[in-house]
């Protein structure tokens, strides 16, 4: 009896997704977002990340819940060397809080703070809208970007990905069946759609694996920041669980042993 | 030594009585299977709260500016502040499943069958306050997802005639969501529904007691009882109960770690992704959801075009569940001795209140608004039935002893 109600729910569960088709995905005219798997072990590419971060994010975005100590303390970064290279701002301490100087202007319409970005959002969604950025001559910056159309911010890591533009390709034409479409001769039918990024090559100091690789570092960092402590709580999971199986087969060869009591 | 103490102590206030009638040698059915082991559950997460719930309140700061940021203060500057908040938030939606699974095991096994009506009420009285007090609780981190949950919910008390407007002001305490809310759903939150909540437990504990643990079988175990009155298909709480609950709360603290350790937001269900930025009354989110646990409620305020109408249709919903011990009239409590028509009410009772629950955390669709609408009628009729079906159809016989 149970079982059958359990089945049924479970079916009746697993069947509701397909009412969810309205729903547009988070990275909106690029489709899915790329995969990000963070790596919150390594230290280089966090350490790579806030360089890049300070270097060119800092002059307009806050991390204005994180303090400079914890992450150099956290990144494995000496605090002279961390104080010295990296932070522009010379009255800062460890305590402070990493406030950008733009944010202790009263302005409005400034630019978000980014501590929560990669909660907020997903890793995923920022590590694929900083690579989604295009020419685009038509708005204030000359840059739009596919992830989120009109973002009112320049394309400041330009010069580093270099010239990205809209372009078209071929993709086959999809039948009801969901199988691609073929003539009579057995070739796929296909048909132009347009929308999709095209990179120029050589137009940029990195090309586009190292560009991926350097996103994939500022996305780390930015994940990192989102929860300080998410590396440590992993850590700590993998003996909370341990601790748990345990704890269960005792307690369950215990309750046997008891129940033998009464049976 | 220690028995002088308490042989003192208990001269003067029954301690060891009462710990013996009502914990040590309280006599509980000795057959029992999983769905009887989460009240046990439900008690441990409850202490949980509040212990994890006073330790957050000691960093948290009740202000409009000051709400999100303690929070973030919480989770990075305070030493294991975010395992404390995990616990609270993890714990939260563990609490809701637990007690929903406690709930349908009574629905099951007809845990409000004469005598125990009273169980029942305080239980369900639980459950109301626990919807109330997760509300409080979750507004307070008052991200945008909590200011903009608190702005629905609130609204839905505009919905009255004649009085709504001044009751909406008189919960707000201003004429839009302000510190002062803040404050006062932080005191709701963590002084008086707590308190509340405690009372209640201890209800219906107390009023269990009296009448008795109940079972799978719907067998009173007090009609057999040996010279001393126990019943003779009993065994003591301590140590059998005890160990038998220790493996499920081993299974549990599993479930628990492995939400809270890897997944603390429960893919967006248990801590809303919008919840990551701080309340803005000027930017309403793309997509209001609340939590998973108040998901089939929501659906049902949805399904209903008309405001007033939604809301009559979500209290009636909850005010339901606490006549239940005089809709059912069947002659047997447990579903096993229950006939065809009771089991097909129950299937149809889960599914649609699953399909509720989801379609409250996705983006209303057409095909969403009709399921919402038969999901609402099915919940209703499994109620409203319940008086014809369960009388007209024939039960099975239940056997003497456990």
């Amino acid at each position: 009896m149970i079982k059958s109600i359990l089945i049924i729910s479970f079916l009746s569960f697993s069947l509701a997704p397909s009412l969810n088709s309205a729903e547009g995905g988070p990275c909106k005219d690029y489709g899915d977002c790329d995969q990000f798997k963070p790596d919150l072990n390594n230290m280089a590419s966090l350490q790579r990340g806030v360089g890049t971060f300070m270097k060119y994010c800092y002059s307009c975005h806050s991390l204005k819940y994180s303090r400079w100590g914890r992450v150099a303390n956290d990144l494995q970064i000496p605090e002279d060397i961390f104080f010295e290279y990296l932070v522009p701002d010379q009255d800062a301490g460890p305590f402070d809080l990493m406030v950008a100087p733009i944010h202790e202007l009263e302005i409005d319409n400034a630019p978000p703070d980014l501590t929560l970005v990669a909660r907020k959002r997903t890793s995923s969604w920022v590590y694929t809208y900083l690579r989604a950025f295009y020419d685009d001559s038509s708005t204030t910056y000359g840059s739009n970007n596919l992830v989120y159309p009109g973002v009112n911010m320049p394309n400041i890591l330009a010069p580093i990905q270099g010239n990205q533009k809209l372009g078209c390709k071929e993709i086959p034409v999809l039948a009801k069946n969901g199988g691609e479409k073929r003539d009579e001769f057995g070739n796929t039918i296909t048909k132009e759609k347009c929308g999709y990024l095209k990179h120029q090559d050589g137009s940029g100091l990195l090309n586009v694996e190292e560009f991926d690789e350097f996103i994939y570092d500022l996305t780390n960092f930015l994940t990192y920041v989102g929860e300080p402590s998410r590396a440590e709580r992993e850590r700590m999971g993998v003996y909370a669980i341990i601790f748990f199986i345990i704890f269960t087969f005792l307690s369950a060869l215990l309750y046997r042993e008891y129940q033998k009591d009464y049976h | 030594m220690v028995t002088k103490v308490l042989n003192w102590i208990n001269y003067r206030l029954p301690i060891i009585n009462t710990f013996e009638r009502h914990l040590s040698k309280h006599p509980v059915p000795k057959k029992v299977n999983f769905w009887y082991l989460f009240g046990a559950l439900a008690s441990i997460v409850l202490i949980l709260q509040i212990v994890t719930g006073i330790w957050l309140m000691m960093p948290y700061s009740n202000t409009e500016e000051g709400a999100f940021a303690s929070i973030e203060y919480i989770m990075r500057d305070v030493d294991y502040g975010w395992i404390i908040r995990y616990m609270h938030t993890t714990g939260a939606s563990m609490f809701f499943a637990i007690v929903y699974l406690h709930m349908f095991r009574g629905l099951l096994y007809g845990s409000y069958k004469k005598p125990k009506e009273l169980v029942w009420i305080f239980g369900m009285t639980i459950y109301l306050v626990m919807m109330a007090e997760g509300f409080l609780g979750y507004v307070l981190p008052y991200g945008q997802m909590s200011y903009w949950g608190a702005q629905v919910i609130i609204s839905l008390f505009g919905a009255i005639p004649y009085i709504g407007e001044s009751l909406e002001v008189w919960v707000r305490g201003d004429y839009y969501i302000s510190g002062i809310t803040i404050s006062r759903f932080f005191a709701l939150h963590v002084v008086a529904l707590p308190l509340i909540l405690i009372a209640l437990v201890f209800l219906h504990l107390v009023a269990l007691h009296e009448v008795g643990a109940g079972n799978p079988e719907g067998v009173d175990i007090e009609e057999y009882i040996d010279e001393d009155g126990v019943p003779l298909d009993s065994v003591p709480f301590f140590p059998y109960k005890v160990l038998s609950a220790m493996p499920a709360i081993g299974v549990f603290g599993l479930v628990f770690c492995i939400i809270m350790f890897f997944f603390p937001e429960g893919g967006g269900y248990f801590l809303e992704l919008a919840n990551f930025e701080e309340a803005n009354p000027l930017v309403t989110p793309e997509h209001i959801a609340p939590v998973w646990y108040y998901a089939p409620y929501y659906t049902m305020l949805r399904a209903i075009p008309d405001p007033l109408g939604g809301l009559i249709v979500m209290a009636a919903a909850v005010a339901i569940l606490f006549v239940v011990p005089w809709l059912d009239r069947s002659n047997v409590a447990s579903i096993r001795y229950k006939g065809i028509l009771s089991k097909i009410a129950i299937v149809l009772f889960v599914v649609s209140f699953i399909t509720l629950g989801y379609l409250g955390t996705v983006t209303v669709t057409e095909t969403g608004k009709i399921m919402s609408v038969i999901c609402t009628v099915m919940y209703f009729a499994f109620f409203l039935l319940m008086p014809i079906y369960t009388s007209i159809e024939k039960t099975y016989e239940v056997p003497d002893r456990l």
